[in-house]
């Protein structure tokens, strides 16, 4: 092992590693190769100077045993972890949806629910609500934001 | 409205307008949330609204008078529902169901979420409730009825 990880215990008995970013792709294939074949769910944390972003992995072979992975970034900037498990592409797309996290490596990064061209990203501590936004569809379909409402509005 | 004793009525082409309009309302197959499912309900068997003369939901707003707005509006679904109403033939008519459609409901401080459908097309009847029951939304149908044979009298 040539990562330093802090192993802790969760509220419910769970085991939490918390890794620096730098070795999370590192520790992630090596939980991989010890049989922890399912990524549940990719969730964050916004402490205004930095991000956490926590992963749920799940081992089949052993009861649906759960391990949770912290890490955190401060530049918005973290590893994608979807060569290793493909569920990681739409969950990652969602954090960029919602959070802003940039992940580095993943293959499609682009928005998921909301249009492309929001301003801002919603669930960020920072986000400036009192500036609403419209959502308007041009001919071909496709979605434009706008901070104007425009003729369907 | 005078029935002769001949066998026929009279009464004025607006008023007859009016009462078969009332009369075969058509909502559009169209949920949005959870207030679809009572609107389910209203159109299955026990509720029948057909009873009432919404006979069938049709899958085409372009077969439909009625539009029954049953669930959050969010920014990116309100021009596509803009554009649903716009091909419905005249005349044609919006219930607004639920707290959500009315004014936001509980998701009244989202960043996502139309603040009252009626911002984005014209509304004509209120139901309020979260969600409200089906027999409501008869009675919103049943409104909706009474107004449409008013509008002779306007």
């Amino acid at each position: 092992m040539t990562y330093e990880i802090k192993e802790e215990t969760g509220k419910d008995g769970r085991k939490v590693f918390r890794i620096g970013r730098d070795h999370l792709l590192e520790l992630m294939k090596d939980l991989k190769d010890q049989g922890y074949d399912h990524l549940t769910l990719i969730s964050s944390v916004d402490f205004r100077d930095r991000i956490e972003l926590i992963y749920h992995l799940e081992k089949s072979s052993d009861n649906f045993s759960i391990i949770v992975v912290k890490t955190e970034t401060k530049d918005t900037h973290i590893p994608s972890v979807t060569p290793l498990w493909e569920s990681a592409n739409w969950d990652e797309r969602e954090q960029y949806d919602m959070m802003g996290v940039i992940f580095d490596g993943h293959p499609d990064l682009k928005r998921i629910l909301l249009p492309e061209g929001w301003n801002g990203y919603p669930l960020r501590k920072d986000y400036d609500m009192s500036k609403v936004q419209f959502v308007n569809m041009d001919e071909e379909g496709n979605d434009y934001v706008s901070f104007d409402p425009g003729d369907g509005w | 409205m005078k029935t002769g004793d001949a066998g026929f009525i009279t009464t004025t082409l607006e008023k007859a307008m009016e009462w078969s309009r009332s009369n075969s309302i058509w909502p559009l197959t169209f949920g949005l949330a959870c207030c679809a499912i009572e609107m389910m309900a209203v159109q299955a068997s026990r509720l029948d609204v057909s009873r009432f003369g919404s006979e069938v939901f049709r899958n085409s707003p372009r077969q439909s008078d009625l539009m029954i707005v049953s669930g959050t509006v969010t920014k990116k679904m309100a021009p596509r529902l803009r554009r649903l109403y716009d091909e419905m033939p005249y005349p044609k008519y919006v219930i607004a169901m639920g707290v959500c459609v009315i004014q936001g409901g509980p998701y009244n401080q989202g960043y996502s979420v139309v603040l009252g459908v009626d911002r984005v097309v014209p509304v004509d009847v209120y139901v309020p409730g979260c969600p409200p029951t089906p027999e409501a939304l008869t009675n919103g149908i049943i409104l909706l009825q009474k107004k449409i044979r008013n509008e002779a009298d306007r």
